[in-house]
């Protein structure tokens, strides 16, 4: 082990820990004298305290209520769809390593552009509505799903495969407690994955072209110059957000665990 | 060929890693002793742990040690001296993006050789461990035992009159070693230089080395300095001598304890450490 | 198996997985045209072949193919912009361990972060020209480069660093000859990320307002219900796309060429 001496680790988290926190508030302290005393117009910087009184209006009315049903809502349901595709076909796909070789650069191809770009086609298809930001979102995140569900079911060692059925395991069981338990970890980053690129797609295309949700309120709000409301959405959605992907995240690890 | 001047000398030197009370302090080395003379091949043996590895850092300069003093030719040692100490880790330490020669040749950069001089270094260097015709190879083409002597070709390149070696053949199979260690001991026999040679086989301390220093268990002292006197370039032949076998039945009995002394260390740390991870 | 005519046709696929794709490829434009031809209204959509023979009159429109060089100029610069700014960001952080401790995770904070939530901030700060789809390509594309350069810098082995310090290394060289060489194939992983990025962030900004780039078009062609012009323009996009990160992957596994562990 060879190291300058007088690395001290224990003091280093500390220090580090006093300079974030001392970075990010006086980020705050500059935005503040910024909105207040250095003259940035209001229309593009709100007052920070603006903004938080907006935030709590906004909670303790229940504003935003509605649009965070019609958000999550699609969500889920994009989010559905696109586990069972995703699932499916990757299960089916991966049984023959053949299929794996003409599906999985296919699939990897499709997902390098950004899907997005069909929105339009979506909107044409489905209105303005809820659909087509469904669409999108399933859509979007079935990639990532399905690719993970073929790499882990088809990188199971074939060794585990002969030995279960050596032993005269039958489909179901081989699926069941061979295969599962083998491809769950990289099945569950694929749906973790598929989780946040679902969020994300949906708020986007939300931003983009819809008539309800949490995306176009914060249009709605820029366009009739809000800033401190907006800002306060914002702050609203990147915590909804944050606070889901942890959840999600936390699920893998746990799952992985197992 | 050995001289009476003395190259490298350790006084007094002991480490410790971590503060006293922290979970990952550990005493390395207590007061340690020994001179290296000009010329001469000091081996360095002993129990996993038990800090040989870590006197060589601080022989070389690279660590400070916790009390005591290393003199290299007169001098304090303070830190690393290029132009005097050439190293040879047991791990692959060329740079992988790298061919061979151009591994060679950053040796000597950083050296600050200049720059007319270093291709023929380079050249030379190269023939010496016998890898000549792979100076455009990357790393990741070769075997370990010629990743090995790329390391040592790299090292003599800089003409240093001293050479550290850190178990240079540990992570390579029986029969690369002892041809490595043959080679070696050619090599050797030509160059004059002082080497201090950190190993775990007793075969390859008693094949090559003019004495060997064996260590106790953790905190690492040595225990005792064992003389081989038999000339170099040293043949094949002396491997299967009575005074080879002699000698390595000494040592073995020397270390046998140490040995048994540091597993028993080892496999207490381990319970340590399970127990805290479970607390 | 006995070689039957159906049988060796199988087999010809069989031997070339890519010929499957094709295959599979062709299968899905049938069923999209057939899908098209007979059983959706063509205000919604139309058959490939309409789509690919009328190419020429979407890039006959006008404005279209100045907003194609404009979205392309767009991706340029915020790809060279983001690839600069991500990999200074990236040197400066990982290479300290104190700056790095401190400001590597709000860099990561950021990078998962949702930015299309301030996509209308963007427009409000930079306008609705090239500038705002610039910026936000920018900030989509800057993170994972980042985030690769200071692993590359962090996952150095010790060894290389102290082989180097052992022969004299100043922190000029070490830097230059071996953190530099070290970091470059995780740099190249991060640009091909960071192209999807900027990629991701142009488009997204163009879809959302613009008044001379291709957003404009595909607003237009929605609006006056015309699938064929739409999915032309959209087709040509996807496959600009498909080009770009082909290019980027090709120069990573160019400069990658000594991970071959």
């Amino acid at each position: 082990m060879v190291g300058k001496t007088g690395e001290r680790p224990g003091r280093d988290a500390l220090a580090s820990r006093l300079i974030q926190v001392g970075f990010l508030v006086g980020l705050v302290v500059l935005w503040y004298l910024a909105a207040t005393r250095w003259g940035v117009n209001r229309l593009l910087l709100p007052n920070p305290v603006a903004v938080y009184d907006n935030l709590l209006d906004i909670l303790q009315s229940g504003e935003f209520i509605d649009d965070l049903n019609t958000t999550l809502g699609e969500l889920a349901v994009a989010f559905a769809i696109s586990v069972t595709c995703g699932l499916t076909s990757g299960y089916l796909i991966s049984r023959s390593s053949y299929w794996i070789e003409v599906f999985d650069p296919l699939f990897a191809a499709i997902y390098s552009i950004p899907i997005i770009l069909f929105l339009p086609l979506f909107v044409l298809f489905f209105g303005l509505g809820p659909a087509s930001k469904i669409a999108l979102g399933a859509s979007i995140s079935f990639f990532p799903i399905v690719i993970n569900t073929i790499a882990g079911f088809g990188h199971v060692d074939r060794l585990f495969v002969t030995a279960a059925r050596s032993m005269g395991a039958s489909d179901y069981r081989l699926f069941r407690h061979v295969l599962l338990p083998a491809a769950s970890p990289v099945i569950l980053t694929g749906l973790r994955m598929g989780f946040t690129t679902a969020l994300l797609s949906i708020i986007g295309s939300e931003t983009l072209a819809s008539l309800a949700g949490l995306g176009h309120r914060i249009v709605h709000l820029a366009e009739a110059m809000e800033m401190a409301r907006m800002f306060a959405y914002i702050v609203f959605v990147v915590a909804i957000a944050v606070t889901l992907n942890t959840v999600v995240s936390t699920l893998e690890a746990r799952g992985k665990r197992n | 060929m050995v001289t009476a001047e003395t190259a490298i000398k350790v006084r007094g030197v002991s480490h410790q890693f971590g503060e006293e009370g922290d979970r990952s302090f550990v005493r390395a080395l207590a007061d340690t002793s020994v001179d290296v003379a000009r010329g001469e091949l000091l081996c360095l043996i002993g129990p996993s742990g038990c800090g040989k590895s870590t006197l060589l850092n601080i022989i070389g300069g690279l660590m400070e040690p916790s009390s005591g003093v290393v003199e290299v030719r007169g001098q304090q040692v303070r830190g690393p001296l290029p132009r005097h100490i050439a190293f040879v880790f047991q791990e692959n330490s060329l740079f992988p993006w790298n061919t061979v020669i151009e591994n060679i040749e950053l040796g000597m950069i950083f050296q600050g050789v200049a720059k007319s001089e270093r291709a023929a270094r380079a050249a030379e260097a190269l023939e010496a461990v016998g890898l000549k015709d792979f100076a455009q190879h990357y790393p990741s083409q070769l075997s370990g035992g010629m990743r090995q002597r790329a390391a040592l070709a790299r090292a003599l390149s800089l003409q240093t009159p001293i050479l550290l070696m850190d178990e240079p053949f540990g992570a390579l199979d029986e029969q690369t070693r002892m041809i490595l260690g043959e080679d070696l001991s050619v090599l050797l026999a030509r160059s004059r230089k002082t080497i201090v040679f950190v190993t775990h086989s007793l075969g390859e301390a008693v094949f090559l080395a003019d004495r060997v220093a064996v260590f106790s268990a953790r905190p690492g002292r040595i225990k005792q300095v064992i003389a081989v006197d038999e000339p170099h370039p040293r043949k094949p032949e002396f491997m299967t001598s009575a005074k080879f076998t002699s000698l390595r039945n000494e040592l073995y009995g020397l270390l046998h304890d140490e040995i048994r002394k540091a597993v028993q260390q080892s496999a207490a740390a381990d319970t340590a450490q399970a127990a805290l991870g479970r607390a | 198996m006995a070689a039957a005519t159906p049988g060796r046709r199988f087999a010809v696929l069989a031997r070339r997985p890519w010929l499957a794709r094709l295959v599979v490829i062709a299968a899905l434009f049938g069923l999209w045209e057939i899908a098209a031809r007979w059983f959706v209204d063509p205000l919604f959509l139309s058959p490939p072949s309409q789509v690919i023979a009328s190419l020429d009159k979407v890039f006959g429109t006008r404005g279209v193919p100045a907003a194609l060089q404009l979205t392309l100029f767009e991706l340029t610069v915020a790809f060279v912009l983001a690839v600069a700014i991500g990999l200074v960001l990236g040197l400066a952080i990982g290479l300290q361990s104190l700056v790095r401790r401190s400001f590597f995770p709000i860099v990561l904070l950021l990078y998962g972060m949702p930015q299309v939530t301030i996509l209308p901030l963007f427009i409000l700060f930079f306008g609705i020209g090239a500038a705002s789809k610039i910026a936000f390509g920018v900030t989509h594309g800057m993170f994972p480069v980042t985030v690769t350069v200071v692993a590359g810098v962090q996952n150095l082995k010790p060894i290389l660093l102290i082989g180097a310090r052992s022969m004299g290394a100043s922190r000029w060289q070490i830097f230059r000859y071996v953190i530099f060489p070290h970091m470059v194939p995780s740099f190249f992983a991060g640009v091909r990320l960071g192209m999807s990025g900027v990629l991701l962030g142009v488009l997204l900004a163009e879809l959302y307002v613009s008044i001379a780039g291709i957003g404009y078009f595909t607003t237009l062609f929605t609006q006056n219900f015309d699938p064929t012009k739409l999915l032309g323009l959209i087709g040509v996009l996807a496959a600009m796309a498909i080009v770009l990160n082909a290019v980027v992957r090709r120069a990573e596994a160019h400069f990658a060429q000594w991970r071959t562990e």
